[in-house]
């Protein structure tokens, strides 16, 4: 369970698997949509945004985490934070990539100072602000790391490359990059917004992850139909549209399970009916 | 290649100038009333919503009345002042309507629960306050605290955006007029999406010191803005440095 403002937060998967499913699971994601990208037009792209969803299950773990011990102002917070840190760290590391003229260094480059921006933070919030959270230092260093694999991520997924020139042409100059940092930010602070309280569990927030993963894997989707062309676009809007099917019926199902009872409460009454 | 030591020296001054707006983005903060869910409930002073809410309102109202403006001008006086005044109207007006619904909707009179008279009007202020909440609406201190943290915001937020691309400048042998009228140019959607990325930084890390809500610069709360300014200024430096590479290296 898990109210804000209540300390650490019971977690049936352990804090080190997450981490270890977001990293792996969102470079392969990310190197596999740039590797992939020349077979069959770049159907292949789909891989970057699951690279994303990876990330951003792994990211609203971490912010579960922080954010039970109560942060004092709303978890919104923390979203936007991560994709702040995130989206300098990303655009940092795609440009050093193409500076040293070797491409695929970069989401690793974004992932190492993300990270160290994110634990500056962590450790100025504890030692300045004087927040005392004992995880914040680690959370904070996870949530920027997670934010920048969700851009690139889904970056990825809308251009099918990895190449700073791409993404820049097409992501930021033509404000995609808008759609992904709400869309990423919310997969990222809004699972455990929406579930927290006294009947939070771990399991039902990251199915929400994953749902809110999915809908930013639909709308790179629909970018892609206009970047990269309608057989691309529509692979990414299907793929997502199932992982949404699949994310929102286990978030259902969990719902049912953690409620004391669900009941239908009909059509409301008529005017007849209430005289 | 990047010649990394190279930028950074020549791009010294824009550097630090990105570092000072992100630290008055973070000292604005502290002047904005920000009320989060207590005062949406009218349980608590200051504007119904939460600090980043209202700094991303009104200090991207800012950068877009200073973009508008440097495709005019290459005067940083007065994109900076647009930027500014930009991000006051946005705040002033949420506060107005906001007050509109508390005074003429819920039905309480503005009222400080943190001072006695009002250091503005000198008007008594503990009488009105409901039993048990925290204060009410906008009283006339916390308006104008709000006005003074907006414009602050907008400075800061034009100022980085200013130097970015002025950074950016350099790299694609334009002046930052020509590349604000040229229509899709790639650097301007980089700077304003570092921009951006920088002023949510600093827009959260004040609201992590004041707790979540803040009345203006009569609250006692005010007093912890030294701490958010000195994370703030550790913070947009490192973020600046990264800058420069992104921005010079293009």
């Amino acid at each position: 369970m898990s109210v804000g403002g209540s300390g650490e937060a019971h977690a049936a998967i352990p804090q080190s698997k997450l981490i270890a499913f977001g990293i792996i699971g969102g470079l392969v994601g990310i190197y596999g949509a740039h590797f992939l990208g020349n077979i069959a037009g770049g159907v292949f792209s789909f891989m970057g945004a699951l690279g994303a969803i990876c990330a951003a299950i792994w990211g609203a773990g971490a912010v579960r985490r922080v954010a039970s011990y109560g942060l004092g102002t709303g978890v919104p917070s923390i979203g936007m934070l991560a994709l702040g840190m995130g989206v300098v760290a990303a655009m940092f590391g795609l440009a050093i990539g193409k500076g040293f003229e070797i491409a695929i260094i970069g989401p690793v480059i974004a992932l190492v100072v993300a990270s160290i921006i994110g634990l500056l933070i962590g450790i100025f919030a504890n030692k300045v602000l004087k927040m005392n959270i004992p995880v914040m230092e680690q959370s904070m260093t996870e949530i920027a790391a997670a934010g920048t694999i969700l851009i690139i991520g889904l970056s990825v997924a809308m251009t099918g490359s990895l190449m700073f020139n791409v993404v820049l042409e097409e992501v930021i100059t033509t404000g995609y990059i808008a759609v992904i940092f709400i869309a990423g930010g919310m997969a990222l602070l809004h699972p455990f917004n929406a579930n927290l309280g006294a009947d939070e569990k771990q399991d039902r927030t990251l199915y929400t992850a994953l749902e809110k993963g999915s809908i930013a894997m639909i709308l790179s989707g629909i970018v892609a139909l206009s970047t990269q062309g309608a057989s691309v676009g529509v692979v990414t809007i299907l793929i997502g549209i199932f992982l949404w099917y699949f994310g929102f019926t286990g978030f259902y199902a969990r719902v049912k399970r953690d409620a004391f009872k669900v009941v239908g409460t009909g059509l409301l009454p008529s005017e007849e009916e209430l005289e | 290649m990047i010649d990394i030591a190279g930028l950074l020296a020549d791009n010294i001054m824009y550097m630090l100038l990105i570092t000072l707006g992100g630290v008055l983005v973070s000292v604005s903060v502290h002047f904005v009333p920000v009320g989060g869910a207590p005062a949406a409930m009218a349980q608590a002073t200051g504007i119904g919503t939460g600090t980043v809410q209202l700094a991303a309102g009104a200090g991207l109202t800012g950068l877009v009345t200073a973009g508008a403006m440097m495709g005019v001008t290459d005067n940083i006086g007065l994109v900076l002042a647009s930027g500014a005044v930009g991000a006051m109207i946005m705040i002033s007006v949420t506060m107005l309507v906001g007050q509109w619904v508390y005074i003429y909707g819920v039905g309480c009179p503005p009222a400080s629960a943190k001072v006695k008279y009002d250091p503005i009007t000198k008007d008594r202020q503990d009488l009105y306050v409901s039993q048990g909440t925290e204060g009410h609406a906008i009283p006339t201190v916390s308006f104008i605290s709000g006005v003074i943290g907006a414009g602050l915001g907008g400075l800061g937020g034009g100022l980085v955006y200013y130097a970015l691309l002025m950074m950016g400048e350099v790299a694609a042998g334009l002046t930052v007029k020509d590349i604000m009228s040229t229509t899709g140019h790639e650097l301007v959607g980089l700077a304003s999406i570092f921009a951006v990325g920088i002023f949510f930084m600093n827009a959260v890390i004040p609201s992590y010191n004041i707790g979540g809500t803040i009345e203006g610069f009569h609250d006692p709360k005010f007093k912890r803005w030294p701490r958010a300014a000195l994370t703030s200024f550790i913070v947009t430096l490192l973020c600046a440095v990264l800058a420069v590479i992104t921005l010079g290296g293009m």
